[in-house]
């Protein structure tokens, strides 16, 4: 069985508890505007590519097959051609064009995961899988879930909270440990709008799973400016989830890391965004809105 | 049951200001400027002209020597440091070892008082002396000369002398020990002359020629060590003279207990932790009468002085700011000392202390927790002074020694920047015990200068007896037996034109018959010194403060102690590994690239744009050491067991094995700057990575990086590792302390012997190299000991300022900035 992975990233400190190596998984449902990880979105690999670094050498034109390269201008791939087959990345000396996404086998996965086991050991973590929305994958994702617990490592899941939810039910949540729920908007016809889908079934699948599992849920709220960043919206959700006896919460912060990613792919993203970070300090008006629930760091 | 009976074992209470002696004395240290002292050149120099009688055995005439300078040495108190001794007459001196090196101070004479580089203070009146009486008797007398007239000027030697292949240390020194000083403290050193005595005694009867030379060593090792009793008993002196004369009779008082701990010992057994201390360093300073200062280490002393501390504490003598302030005049003394450096090694190889090591924490021989209370005592009293020696070094066995040690271990590293280094209990134990240690003496051990390892007082490990240049031994499987820096002359063996080769595993050959070359030529070398040495330079008095030279009635030299190792470092390391990887990787598997094409741009140093595009490919595209790419990984451990095996296949002069280690002082630097470029698309040039430590930029990932070095330690680097790590500092210091020690168990757990920290970003060090005048206490960790960065060549800043910097917060590479890059 294969999965299509965008990146792992080891040493990670915030996406679950101890020092944890992220899975990122390919393909996303969902287009937020502000995605950190838009290069991930796709559920097929792309080719990215780095202005800064390329020296002009043409090897990656001598070996495309699809006549995909451009020479001239900002941006080297013409991505109507291109199909992702990556030979121009290999060739290329200066890594200005690199793949992402990649084909592992779980058994090859789950080898790179286990290297860190120490590392989970000694503070506490594990392995999350992000994304990306890793249940886009869930056959792959739910055999790497159950093959991680078997080994005794701690497994956390960020999700967007699209899945289909017998399934996941059945296939994944006995191994997981611990669930990073997004939740964007309650209005759903916003939801459709803004990020492309509606929010019907985040928002069951939310309500279900904290009917068994309501200890192991941190709902996450991505706090955008000019988008889920109002007192409307924020209060809400907030509300909602003392409807739902949510445990636990989480602020994320808006940051432009999407931005250059995008830009590397050819991808516009829409600039009603800031180009500066929130800093995690200024989150205190917003989280006024939860009072009595517990406030998770991410 | 845990020692520790500290309510915070920080003692955060003490700090400079609680303890202005200490703050005094450091001040002092920081202000001083090194100077040369001649004293031991001219009392040796003198002996041998005018009392050495050659008729006599080594050990004999070393010792007579030895005593003859001992006690004409002048007994002085500079500061207000309560233990009495110092290295040489100077507040701060290099003393001169005309046995070994001091001759090539001569043709400077003139200059090393004003040179630009870390000058050293040398008086006319004392240039002139050694200029006219000193040097001129020593001309063909040092242990490079006798080598080269005893084996007629052998291949070896004149390797060696080209510098760019190997070191032989010996030419220097052998020290590189840790005595044990227990038997010293419990019976004096007076208990120690008995003993030999009694056994030289033992010998009256017996005629033969074995007998009469054991009679002899006890004879040498009575008149040595009767050497440090005088030296003390005039430090006595000295100091109740400076009593009566003082004005202050707070002075008075202070030189007054001077005097009588000198008079008590090392002469005699030591009763209160005071005495232990002052003992300890009189001793120290009696082995540098005949040992040169260099890598002469005290071991664990929060276990040698714990009975002491135990007991005075109990009987109410002591507290704990007093037994601090004792440990920090301590610190300061062994910082008395530099060596001399001559001008040409002060361009390649500066900077360096003079690296005597103490170790602290881990197990005891039981294998059970040995940290106590005097162990945070001396952790505070490091991270109070924050001076380059004496290297400090924590030993922690993640299964005994409890978290909140290596978490206040942690902490010391980030609050002083760089020290101490931390070293794997499980992984060094494991080590010792393969080289035929017993368990419990493994248990026993401690660090050696940089980063090599013996159990104390039992193994007399020459741990820096070999340096060897793994880039010379790449270059010459390049270029057929050749170096670009020697020319055309043929060095090593002709093997074949790489380009002929149809595997890897062809060239793997070809490498490693350069390098076993390489190998055998250092090694016959440093048996032929080690010859020399046992005629020149025997220790009885190092002799006395070992475990098996009194038993045996045999010097160290001549294999005395009870195991007798000597040590080979390796320098290179991650750069020939990379090249070994990029050659099978872009010729032999994705034939990219013929080997020609390899060799062409290696020789033309990767310039015009053919070349900028292989070496951007090589340093892009190839496997690299520090990740775990598979390639990379086999030919790093392939090299790792090459070298073990080649080494443990001879046996010294002493009786002992070869240990291979990796540690690289600031060679990697020197010799970098005088290599060609290599096929991992290093240019001409640029330094080579230290240590162990993978290849700037090579090693994006922390957790890959720290994995791949792990996965190498254990039975076959024996003389251990030094592994450095850069990492952003932050701002909470307590949140990042418990990261900081989390990856460290991690790393341990997974088998890595050795790791140490410069805790500072690139922009910090390049600040640092632009304006000096502002840091001028800055230490940095070089490879396994530290440094002023001040004092560091060029060329070593550089390489500080480059090594890869991974934050903490992502475990990820820090890039690194434009204006550090270097201009090539």
């Amino acid at each position: 069985m294969r999965g299509l992975i965008g990146n792992i990233s080891r040493y990670a400190l915030h996406d679950g508890p101890g020092i944890r190596t992220t899975v990122f998984l390919k393909g996303c449902p969902l287009h937020c505007p502000w995605c950190h990880n838009p290069e991930l979105i796709s559920h097929e690999p792309e080719v990215a590519f780095y202005a800064e670094r390329c020296i002009s050498c043409g090897d990656c034109q001598a070996v495309c097959p699809e006549d995909a390269i451009l020479m001239h201008g900002e941006k080297r791939i013409d991505h109507t051609r291109c199909t992702g087959c990556g030979l121009c990345t290999k060739s290329c000396p200066a890594i200005a064009l690199v793949m992402i996404g990649r084909e592992y086998e779980l058994e090859e996965l789950v080898e790179v995961l286990l290297r860190d086991r120490h590392f989970f050991e000694v503070s506490g973590g594990g392995v999350t899988l992000s994304g990306g929305e890793p249940t886009q994958q869930l056959e792959f994702t739910a055999s790497l879930l159950e093959r991680l617990h078997n080994e005794g490592i701690h497994t956390t899941i960020e999700s967007n909270g699209i899945f289909p939810r017998e399934t996941f039910a059945s296939t994944c949540l006995d191994h997981l440990d611990l669930i990073l729920f997004d939740l964007k908007c309650i209005d759903s016809a916003w939801h459709q709008e803004v990020v492309g889908r509606g929010n019907e079934r985040i928002l069951e699948n939310l309500s279900c799973l904290l009917k068994t599992r309501a200890r192991d849920v941190i709902v996450r709220i991505p706090v955008i400016p000019g988008h889920t960043a109002t007192p409307e919206n924020i209060g809400q959700i907030a509300d909602h989830l003392r409807k739902l006896n949510v445990c636990r919460y989480s602020l994320l912060p808006y940051h432009p890391f999407g931005c250059s990613k995008a830009a590397a792919l050819g991808k516009i993203q829409k600039n009603s965004l800031p180009e500066q970070a929130m800093e995690q300090d200024k989150l205190g008006q917003w989280q006024e809105f939860f009072h009595g629930i517990e406030r998770v760091l991410p | 049951m845990t020692a520790v009976t500290l309510d915070e074992i920080g003692l955060k209470e003490f700090t400079l200001e609680s303890l202005p002696r200490l703050k005094e004395l450091r001040t002092q240290y920081f202000s001083r400027q090194p100077e040369i002292c001649i004293e031991r050149a001219r009392y040796v120099t003198q002996y041998l002209r005018e009392h050495d009688d050659s008729a006599h055995s080594p050990e004999l005439r070393q010792a007579k020597k030895v005593e003859y300078f001992l006690r004409h040495k002048s007994a002085r108190f500079h500061d207000r440091n309560l233990i009495a001794g110092n290295t040489t007459s100077k507040a701060l001196g290099a003393p001169l070892f005309p046995e070994f090196f001091a001759l090539t101070l001569w043709p400077e004479l003139e200059t090393v008082s004003d040179r630009k580089k870390n000058p050293q203070k040398l008086t006319a009146s004392e240039a002139s002396e050694l200029n006219l009486e000193i040097f001129p008797f020593w001309m063909d007398k040092n242990v490079l000369e006798v080598t080269r007239s005893q084996f007629d000027n052998p291949e070896c030697l004149q390797l060696f002398e080209k510098l760019v292949f190997f070191i032989a240390a010996k030419a220097g020194c052998i020290s590189h020990a840790v005595p044990t000083y227990t038997s010293m403290l419990q019976y004096g050193l007076s208990g120690l002359i008995k003993k030999a005595a009694e056994y030289e005694e033992e010998l009256a009867g017996v005629t033969d020629a074995d007998a009469e030379q054991k009679a002899d060593f006890f004879r040498a090792v009575q008149i040595s060590l009767q050497g440090i009793i005088v030296h003390a008993e005039h430090l006595a002196e000295e100091a109740k003279e400076l009593a009566t004369v003082a004005d202050d009779p707070k002075d008075a008082a202070e030189f007054t207990a001077m005097a009588a701990v000198c008079r008590s010992v090392p002469v005699g057994p030591a009763t209160t932790f005071r005495e232990a201390v002052n003992a300890i360093w009189i001793c120290q300073v009696g082995i540098h009468a005949e040992n040169i200062n260099m890598a002469m280490s005290p071991g664990r002393l929060d276990q040698i002085l714990y009975p002491y501390y135990k007991q005075d504490i109990a009987e109410g003598r002591l507290d704990i700011g007093r037994a601090m302030e004792l440990v920090g005049c301590l610190w300061l003394k062994i910082a008395d000392n530099v060596t001399m450096v001559p001008e040409a090694s002060e361009e390649l190889f500066g900077g360096a202390g003079t690296v005597p090591a103490i170790t602290l924490g881990g197990v005891g021989k039981d294998g059970e927790d040995a940290v106590n209370d005097l162990t945070y005592i001396m952790l505070r009293a490091t991270e109070l002074l924050g001076i380059r020696d004496p290297n400090v070094n924590a030993r922690y066995d993640y299964e005994k020694n409890s978290q909140d040690y290596c978490r206040r271990v942690s902490e010391v590293i980030l609050n002083t920047k760089s020290v101490p280094a931390f070293f794997n209990d499980k992984a060094n134990i494991t080590a010792l015990c393969g080289q035929g240690e017993r368990l419990e003496h493994a248990r026993d051990y401690a660090v050696i200068g940089c980063v090599e390892l013996a159990s104390s007082g039992r193994d007399y490990p020459a741990s820096s007896s070999i340096m060897m240049n793994l880039a010379a031994a790449l270059e010459m499987a390049l270029f057929g037996g050749k170096r670009p820096i020697t020319g055309e002359e043929q060095i090593g063996p002709a093997t074949p034109d790489p380009s002929e080769l149809r595997s890897f595993e062809e060239f793997w050959k070809i490498f490693k018959i350069q390098l076993d070359w390489l190998i055998e030529q250092a090694i016959t070398l440093n048996e032929y010194m080690g010859a020399v040495h046992q005629e020149m330079m025997p220790s009885p008095l190092l002799s006395a403060l070992f475990i098996g030279p009194m038993d045996k009635g045999v010097d160290l030299i001549r294999g005395g102690a009870l195991y007798n190792s000597s040590g080979a470092t390796h320098i290179a390391f991650a750069d020939v590994v990379d090249s070994l990887s990029a050659i099978e990787q872009t010729v032999f598997i994705e034939k990219k690239y013929t080997f020609n094409d390899v060799l062409e741009q290696v020789r033309g140093n990767f310039s015009g744009q053919k070349g900028v595009k292989m070496r951007l490919y090589l340093k892009n595209h190839t496997p690299k050491y520090g990740t775990e790419a598979v390639i990379a990984r086999k030919n790093a451990h392939n090299m790792i067991q090459h070298l073990f095996e080649k080494y443990q296949s001879h046996t010294n002069y002493r009786g002992g094995p070869y240990h291979p280690s990796y540690w690289t002082m600031t060679n990697h630097a020197g010799l970098g700057g005088i290599s060609g470029a290599l096929p991992h698309g290093r240019k001409a040039g640029e330094v080579f990575s230290s240590g162990i430590t993978p290849v700037s930029g090579a090693a994006p990932e922390l957790t890959a990086c720290l994995n791949a070095v792990a996965e190498l330690g254990g039975e076959c680097v024996p003389g251990c590792w030094a592994l450095n790590i850069k990492y952003t500092p932050e701002s909470d210091v307590a949140i990042m302390a418990e990261r900081f020690a989390q990856t460290i168990e991690a790393y341990f757990r997974a088998g890595g012997q050795q790791v140490q920290f410069n805790i500072m970003t690139y922009e910090m060090l390049l600040d640092a190299k632009k304006h000096p005048e502002k840091y001028p206490e800055l230490m940095v960790r070089v490879s396994g000991y530290s440094a002023y960065f001040k004092d560091l060549n060029e060329m070593m800043k550089d390489e500080l300022i480059t090594r890869t910097q991974y934050g903490l917060d992502d475990g990820r590479v820090v890039p690194l900035p434009p204006e550090a890059k270097r201009r090539h």
